[in-house]
């Protein structure tokens, strides 16, 4: 990155931002106004005209209910700008009369359910709905009361009229007494409990009213059928040509806005930003071009530039990474932008997080389930933020489907694989686990099991495959971990803090290294390499005191013991889920279909509802299993990644702001 | 030989013993997270750019469940005590 300044005079300055958002380069710095002589810049062209269009529009996709969606077809904006004005206001007008309309017959119906609602219990008192409203010298009490209110209303008021009626479990009075007793007559009420209801202005008897509201509800609706289908017609033939025109307007009051973005004087604007060091004479050339000689633009020197960094300025990161790994970038930027000088993980975690997924997961057929929802995703949902999610879970399934080759597993342990792929005899199993040498029962067909000791395929839940995970879990640990400090040290180092680096990240890797190293020894039964990986860690920790922190460092030493035991989650939720498939398995196989046949033990004895049956179970439990494969393996990745590994090397300094230059990229609109 | 205790007995107490360090140490990371947890969902809704730096302060807890769970495996398949149940 190279810190620039665009200074012009204000007679260019309408071709110069035109240009600038159609390059698409310059990551503009913000002007603070903390310079007397220059003052903040003003909008620029017709940018009030812009944001209302923007605002009318956007009220109207609104209406539509339209949502960000993959363009189908792009517009130019010559035809944009030319059918604008009939989108606005005919074909706008059009939709905001629809919406309100609707609107409008939606609260009528709303209002007159209301009235049904309070009518319908009126319907046990004996009284038309006129006879309710429009006296003036007696008080009306309409409502529910929990005792019979009779005798207390007479007493109060001699002259009454009490009528009463019984429905669901709750008793609806209606009360006429002169007007003068009213007060007195509503404290007796409420003794009784009552609670007043109000009754619609309406006229004849309850039923014959509610059967009229409901005939004008179903007309209501009949009106409103043919005026959604009309905003729907209107949404399918407009849609993309209305997200173009937001696209073009969006992009017009972003233009005649920046200025206020710029340092201005009397006659001329000054723009800050920072441009990739290798796209600087572009951008030079384009500008001096477009302004016809009225500008000048100055790369600023980097020991200026340094200056301007130390004083609080940010220089922008641009994560530059092939295509197939930057959906990874998403990982990266959940937990922070790397700092301009910081080294970029996406790289590492396009490595190291899909396998640790696979050895995770480590299921053909669930890796197989994956990729297929995931292919459909990928096909339905065109947005790129989906587009990239499915690509980072896809490279992630196939690893999952490789350590399912290696591990033996298609649908779990006495799953598929061995009724598929093949096994060995009993015999030979029985003599392997006599020697302890028993790794498991599946084959690679004729190829028979395949590497040292026979090895793989691998399965998982046998005691000598678990001990050995652990200690590959452990390596992997430490490999990782290993990566992190040795970055950690190279970017200490592009810091300019040796101390930090060879004192504080060196001997974590040493520790960890020899740590790890020391075990193995302990278990192989190598002193000698146990002797030496001791010596070394011992040799680390004095480092450590002689570091930054001093004494302190030690207090650190338990946690890079803790950071590598963490690693051990790679095998231990790789065994729940395959626990899980396991008694999917068995429950279904060996537990319910044999119980529902009566006991039977050969498969071809089981009745057919006992196999509905122990389908249903098997598919549910596996389906359960599958989420959870989707959803674990990917958090504890995830975790190794943010707490173990990026806390060696990574944000020690704080985040980074991302390079985001001044431009559109364009969706709707052809260039 | 003295047989100090029956073999069985003592493989079913590992066991007992083996299931309640994983369960333990899952509750204490459980009541640990429960705090992270609902602080974190207090600062993402209101500002959604700490998703990623609270999904790491509510994670880190999550290292004592793989503790409780490395002494369980230790227990179950690496310590193979019969050789101490039967003393010459």
């Amino acid at each position: 990155m190279s810190r620039v300044v665009v200074a012009g005079s204000k007679d260019v300055i309408s071709p110069v931002v035109e240009k600038l958002h159609e390059l698409r380069l310059l990551h503009i710095v913000n002007y603070n106004g903390d310079q007397p002589e220059f003052e903040l810049g003003k909008p620029i062209g017709k940018a009030r005209e812009y944001s209302e269009n923007l605002i009318k529009l956007r009220s109207v996709t609104r209406y539509l209910d339209m949502k960000n969606k993959a363009p189908e077809r792009t517009y130019p904006e010559s035809q944009v700008l030319s059918e604008m004005d009939n989108l606005l206001n005919n074909v706008g007008g059009d939709v905001t009369a629809t919406f309100e309309r609707i609107t409008e017959i939606e609260a009528e119906i709303k209002s007159k359910q209301d009235q049904i609602k309070s009518l319908t219990p009126l319907s046990v008192i004996p009284l038309p709905l006129e006879a309710y409203h429009g006296y003036d010298s007696l008080a009306t009490f309409v409502g529910t009361a929990v005792t019979p209110v009779e005798a207390d209303v007479a007493r109060v008021s001699p002259a009454n009229e009490v009528f009463t009626g019984t429905a669901k479990n709750a008793t609806y009075v209606a009360v006429f007494v002169p007007v003068e007793k009213a007060s007195e007559v509503s404290a007796v009420l409420s003794e009784h409990g009552f609670s007043e209801m109000s009754v619609p202005k309406l006229e004849g008897s309850v039923d014959s009213a509610i059967a009229s509201l409901n005939g004008s509800i179903k007309s209501l609706e009949g009106e409103l059928a043919p005026l959604r289908k009309k905003l729907a017609d209107v949404k399918k033939q407009y849609e993309d040509l209305m997200l173009a025109t937001d696209e073009y307007l969006s992009m017009q009051v972003n233009k005649s806005e920046s200025p206020l973005r710029f340092a201005e004087t009397e006659n001329a604007f000054v723009i800050d930003g920072w441009v990739p060091s290798d796209q600087y004479s572009r951008l030079k050339n384009e500008l001096e071009s477009a302004a016809g000689g009225k500008l000048d633009v100055q790369l600023i020197a980097d020991k200026e530039a340094e200056e301007l960094v130390k004083g609080g300025e940010d220089v922008p990161t641009k994560m530059d990474n092939p295509s197939i790994v930057r959906p990874y970038e998403l990982i990266t930027r959940l937990f922070a932008i790397p700092e301009y000088k910081e080294f970029d993980p996406t790289l590492l975690i396009f490595i190291f997080f899909p396998i640790m997924y696979g050895m995770i997961l480590g299921d053909v057929g669930y890796g197989i389930i994956i990729l297929l929802i995931l292919t459909l995703l990928k096909k339905r949902f065109k947005t790129e933020g989906w587009q990239q999610l499915t690509s980072l879970f896809m490279i992630s399934g196939i690893w999952a489907v490789i350590f399912g080759i290696l591990y033996g597993e298609m649908f779990g342990p006495l799953g598929l694989w061995n009724h598929v792929v093949g096994m060995i005899s009993h015999h030979e199993m029985e003599m392997l686990q006599n020697a302890g040498l028993f790794f498991g029962e599946g084959t690679f067909g004729p190829l028979g099991r395949l590497g040292p000791l026979g090895i793989f395929p691998l399965y998982r839940l046998a005691t000598n495959a678990v001990l050995l995970l652990i200690g590959v879990s452990l390596f992997v640990g430490v490999i990782h971990c290993s990566v992190g400090s040795i970055l950690g040290i190279k970017t200490e180092l592009n810091y300019g803090e040796k101390k930090h680096a060879y004192f504080e990240r060196l001997p974590v890797m040493l520790f960890q290294v020899f740590f790890g190293l020391a075990l193995l020894g302990l278990v192989m039964g190598l002193m000698t390499m146990v002797y030496i990986s001791v010596a070394v860690i011992v040799i680390s920790v004095v480092m450590m005191v002689m570091g930054p922190e001093g004494a302190m460092g030690l207090a650190h030493v338990p946690s890079y013991v803790s950071n590598l035991i963490s690693y051990l989650r790679l095998l231990a939720i790789g065994l729940a889920s395959v626990g899980l498939a396991y008694a999917a398995n068995q429950l279904s196989f060996y537990v319910i279909m044999p119980m529902l046949s009566g006991g039977a033990t050969n498969s071809a004895d089981f009745s057919i509802p006992a196999i509905i049956v122990g389908i249903v179970i098997l598919v549910s439990v596996h389906f359960i299993n599958i989420l959870l494969g989707i959803l674990s393996p990917f958090m504890h990745p995830l975790r190794l990644h943010y707490v173990e590994m990026f806390t060696k090397f990574y944000s020690a300094h704080g985040g980074g702001v991302e390079y985001s230059p001044f431009g559109h990229v364009r969706r709707f609109l052809k260039a | 030989m003295v047989v100090v205790a029956d073999a069985g007995i003592l493989y079913g107490l590992i066991a007992v013993g083996a299931g309640l360090a994983t369960g333990l140490a899952g509750i204490g990371a459980g009541v640990g997270e429960q705090g992270i947890g609902a602080a974190v969902v207090g600062v993402v809704a209101e500002e959604p750019g700490f998703l990623g730096k609270g999904l790491f302060l509510m994670l880190l807890p999550e290292t004592l469940i793989i503790f409780g769970l490395a002494v369980s495996l230790i227990l179950m398949f690496a310590w193979t005590p019969f050789s101490a149940i039967v003393t010459p």
